[in-house]
């Protein structure tokens, strides 16, 4: 069952179709500079297998020999500070290009680097141990599921990558050294998406989707099956193919120096960005650099428009942006995990404002039609005819959108739990530890720091039968920080009036989107609907998200409004949820018009829902945020607007709930 | 360890497709794994637990931290503290090797990341001034098998070093200024309770196979099950004895199939029914391909034939695509869309 001892990659050649991701790779290894690839794609489309075949295919390179940085002999600008204080001409050797992977859980030390603590205490020397990004040097740093990687570690190797050096300053240690590297990151989008900075920063991104031709599957299942049973054999089979691209990579290398690139080409690429609406300069640079090395690769010392084309989508997926003026209407994202198209189509239909047969115009609606400035405050206390009677109505989900980012601030508090929305400091062993300190609060001792400070006197101080001798003044504790999910609180109006004008197709369609967004950030969730008499606590406290989606879809709409009711129950489901973590931040999503017409006592609703959330601001652990159902087209009341105000809460309409950054990438997927 | 008894394999009642997936699995670990769904008291756990009775024997170095089958000389055996091996290589020799059981390591839910990982042996670290390694859970369970129980309720940090060393068949320890890597290839066993919550997709994926389980409903064999139970708890020891020929049975059946497995042909028609299958159902990816097929061929193996026939691949496909179909977002994992997408070709 374990026939190699050592791992046999599976050969470049012989992974079947994901063309445009071994080009993409194929061009980073021709120049370098392109900026490296982000390979996006669904589960199990050889992402990582091809990341990893590119390596045996990389040619060798010249070294400072013994020197811990990879230093490139002769390049004298960019030697380490070693290399660089010695004069002469260095001995050299020829080692394989490195392929680093970063785990997922790797800590700013393992990165950057340490202090050599064997050395330190059996000779009482500071020397720096080179990290993770220093043997990238020259090679290639590989992170699979780049979007699950820690923010923190992230903004290091981004700030590494732009530079091409790297500071460290740490433990009485500065060092300062050379590290050029092609970033690949491969991501699944189900997962999350990546920060907008951090797409900009690779080259050139590439969509992987499975094979759809039967014959292609086949025959990728025969190669994976062959490949399982003797690695060895197989890799020897494709060492031909291999090779073949290798010697095609290193001609590309020799000839790229004198590639030229026509003003025509260059002013086509400038066209391309602007129609595009790019951010900045990187796309062209990128498109300049990577259509040189494709011709390069085809054996041509010029550009053709047809290069140019073939890698100007690598280029902009991940950069191109809306066309400012007219949004356009964002279009179905996730087209390609929707139910039926039919079910869009009626969708479309019902949200169309000229369309009349939207259900039963109710009183509400007629409300909203005679629309008198001084009725905004008073307009629900003469109810119209009881609405109670109306039929109830489910409606239809409506489209998904990527969320804005929402959370708590980050706070010295120290929190439990797990999740990635709230970053905070915890107090349990659990979390990324981000630095050591002084106080050691939770007698979460960091071991490394502790030797450290205490490696350099080992020498002066009087070992009883231990090796290290460790003085109070010595120990250093862990600050460790992780995310949290929050607890969210959907508080909906599940009124008759949110029947009007389709509103909860739209309501629908943005709370769907925050519980899909809850479950990237891993929160809890719950639910409390506000219709007929009274509010009602459809979903108690849950992690499951399903759950949620299937009661919102299940959600009836239909009878009058009870806020203050629903409100208060919300505040109370909060309040207890404190009691059991008071570290815990919840957050209220308030989805409504802010028009109430049933009052718990005998006041008018507006005025009694002016002092329960008086009164719920004063509980500073709750956010809120109001979203706004209200359609501006019309005659606007502003009562949601209100209601946010008086709870301090942030305040949005649906539309705006919506990033538009970049169009969404999972568009050009399909 | 002697003195604790496990209900025999053989003697689980029902949960036919639950028990098929756990043994394939045991045939041809590179399925790797499967998850178990299901409401609690299934017997998820018992089956589970009863793996360590019909495993294989593997050889592995004497008291290896890392289940090495020989010491590969590499960094982590540098740093290596199992005297029996250590001394054997300074003397250059080959280290005492033991057949063992392939093992069943468990994860508990509450494990920290440094657990899983392995993390720095303080009192090394203090007495003698070197600094070594203390190996994790995934470290032990090299070659065996991984059970998690309740995997959903797993921390997302567990979560992404599993993932790791899943995609990767090696774990990174990067830790207090410590760095090395060693293998970690392993069966992955999860079970779960749906109710309590989803699986990441990712996650989902590393799970080769994928069996939703319900109580019974025959009631003739819910009183069998009540039957065996309580005899078992009356007397353990007896109780073994008695269904000892059966599991041999089992084990025996198992180790033919191993045997029998790189034998197995696959017609290449029946590879392009798999793949069309694949694409009629919506699968993500071609890991479900893949899958399949090493499925089709083990299930081949177990009933001892050297051909994959027809009926394995549908038997296949049942265990490894439910949790690959595509999905709207929250929607339920399908029981049955296999079955249907397969009556519905002509």
């Amino acid at each position: 069952m374990l026939k190699r001892a050592g791992r046999i990659n599976y050969p470049f050649s012989a992974v079947v179709g994901q063309e445009a991701m071994k080009l993409a790779l194929v061009l980073n290894a021709v120049d370098p500079h392109i900026g490296g690839v982000l390979v996006r794609g669904e589960k199990g489309t050889a992402k990582s297998t091809t990341v990893r075949a590119l390596a045996s295919l990389l040619p060798e390179i010249d070294i400072v020999r013994g020197c811990a940085f990879s230093c490139e002999p002769g390049n004298e600008a960019g030697l380490c500070e070693l290399c660089g204080e010695n004069t002469g001409s260095p001995p050299t050797s020829k080692r394989k290009v490195a392929v680093v992977d970063l785990p997922l859980n790797a800590t700013e030390d393992m990165v950057l680097g340490s202090m050599d603590f064997s050395l330190a205490v059996t000779s009482g020397v500071r020397r720096f141990r080179p990290g993770l990004l220093a043997r990238a040097h020259r090679g290639i740093v590989y992170v699979d599921e780049v979007n699950l990687l820690d923010d923190h570690i992230v903004d290091i190797i981004l700030d590494a990558a732009s530079n091409g050096v790297i500071v460290v300053e740490r433990e009485g240690i500065s060092v300062r050294h050379p590290s050029q590297f092609i970033l690949v990151g491969t991501m699944n989008p189900e997962e999350g998406e990546l920060r907008p900075q951090l797409l900009d920063r690779f080259g050139l991104a590439v969509p992987v989707v499975g094979e759809e031709n039967p014959r292609d599957r086949v025959k990728l299942m025969e190669l994976r099956e062959r490949f399982d049973i003797d690695p060895e054999r197989f890799r020897n089979l494709f060492a031909d193919e291999d090779k073949k691209i290798i010697d095609r990579i290193e001609a590309a290398r020799n000839l790229i120096g004198s590639v030229a690139l026509s003003e025509t080409a260059r002013k086509f690429i400038a066209e391309i960005c602007l129609a595009n609406n790019v951010a900045g300069h990187r796309a062209d640079v990128v498109m300049e650099r990577a259509a040189c090395a494709l011709a390069a690769y085809n054996g041509r010392s010029d550009v053709a428009t047809e290069d140019i084309l073939e890698i100007a989508p690598m280029a902009l997926l991940h950069r191109r942006r809306e066309a400012p003026p007219p949004p356009p209407p964002p279009d179905h994202e996730h087209e390609h995990k929707h139910e039926h198209d039919e079910h869009e189509h009626d969708e479309r239909q019902q949200t169309d404002p000229g369309e009349q047969n939207a259900p039963d115009p109710s009183p509400e609606e007629q409300g909203t039609r005679q629309p008198e400035p001084g009725e905004a405050e008073s307009g629900d206390t003469q109810t119209p005819a009881p609405p109670d009677c109306a039929s109830e109505k489910v409606f239809d989900v409506g489209d998904t959108f990527k969320v804005k980012p929402f959370s708590h601030e980050k706070d010295r508090r120290v929190r439990r739990g797990s999740g990635r929305r709230s970053r905070t400091r915890t107090s349990r062993k659990q979390g990324r530890y981000v630095k050591s300190s002084l106080k050691n609060p939770s007698g979460d001792i960091a071991l490394d720091a502790t030797l450290r400070a205490a490696a350099p006197f080992q020498k002066y101080r009087e070992a009883n039968g231990m090796s290290v001798v460790i003085h109070e003044a010595d120990i250093r504790g862990k600050i460790r920080e992780k995310r949290v999910g929050n607890f969210l609180v959907f508080l909906v109006d599940g009124s008759g009036s949110m029947g009007a004008r389709s509103r909860m197709v739209a309501s629908k369609g943005a709370i769907l989107s925050l519980l899909m967004d809850a479950y990237q950030k891993r929160d809890r969730v719950a639910m409390v609907v506000f219709r007929k008499q009274e509010a009602e606590v459809v979903l108690q406290p849950t992690s499951s998200i399903e759950l949620a989606a299937k009661m919102l879809r299940e959600l009836p709409v239909g009878g009058r409004t009870p806020l203050s009711s629903g409100l208060q129950k919300a505040f109370r489901l909060m309040k207890v949820h404190l009691l059991k973590e008071p570290a815990a931040g919840p957050i209220c999503i308030i989805i409504t018009d802010g028009k109430s017409n049933v009052a718990l006592g005998d006041g008018k609703p507006q005025d009694e829902i002016m002092r329960i959330a008086g009164n719920m601001l004063l509980e500073p652990r709750i956010k809120y945020i109001v979203v706004d159902t209200e359609t501006s087209s019309f005659t606007h009341f502003g009562l949601a607007a209100r209601l946010a105000a008086a709870l301090g809460a942030d305040y949005f309409k649906i539309e705006e709930l919506k990033t538009r950054e970049l169009i969404d990438i999972v568009m050009s997927v399909t | 360890m002697q003195t604790k008894h496990i209900y025999p394999f053989a003697a689980i009642v029902g949960q036919e497709k639950m028990k098929l997936a756990l043994v394939l699995n045991i045939i041809n670990p590179t399925i790797s794994g499967v998850l178990i769904r299901g409401e609690k008291g299934t017997a998820k756990s018992t089956a589970v637990r009863a793996l360590a009775d019909i495993l294989p024997q593997i050889d592995v170095v004497k008291n290896c931290p890392y289940q090495l089958r020989k010491p590969h000389g590499g960094d982590i055996c540098a740093e290596c503290v199992n005297p029996d091996c250590r001394a054997a290589v300074e003397q250059k020799q080959a280290p005492p090797v033991e057949r063992r059981k392939v093992r069943v390591v468990e994860l508990p839910v509450g494990a920290t990341e440094d657990r899983v990982v392995g993390t720095m042996d303080i009192e090394h670290a203090l007495k003698k001034g070197e600094k070594r390694i203390e190996p994790g859970i995934l470290a032990a369970a090299h070659r065996g098998i991984l059970y998690v129980d309740e995997v959903n309720l797993l921390d997302d940090h567990v979560v992404d070093v599993l993932l790791d060393s899943a995609a990767m068949g090696v774990n990174t320890v990067e830790r207090e200024g410590v760095s090395f890597t060693h293998p970690a290839r392993f069966t992955l066993v999860g079970t779960m309770n749906p109710e309590e919550g989803e699986l990441r997709p990712q996650l989902l994926d590393r799970f080769g196979l994928c069996v939703n389980i319900e109580g019974i409903l025959d009631p003739e064999k819910r009183v069998r099950v009540m039957e065996r139970r309580a005899s078992f708890d009356d007397n353990p020891r007896d109780f073994i004895e008695r269904w000892k020929e059966e599991s041999e049975a089992v084990v025996g059946k198992i180790k033919k199939a191993i045997a029998l497995f790189p034998e197995v042909a696959v017609d290449r028609k029946l590879m392009l029914e798999i793949a069309n299958y694949c694409i009629e159902v919506g699968v993500d990816g071609h890991r479900g391909d893949i899958i399949t097929l090493k499925t089709a061929k083990t299930i081949a193996a177990y009933e001892g034939r050297s051909a994959v026939e027809s009926e394995d691949i549908d038997l296949a496909a049942e265990l490894a695509l439910p949790h690959r179909v595509r999905r709207q977002p929250f929607q339920d994992i399908s029981t049955g869309i296999v079955r249907a997408g397969k009556n519905s070709k002509p």
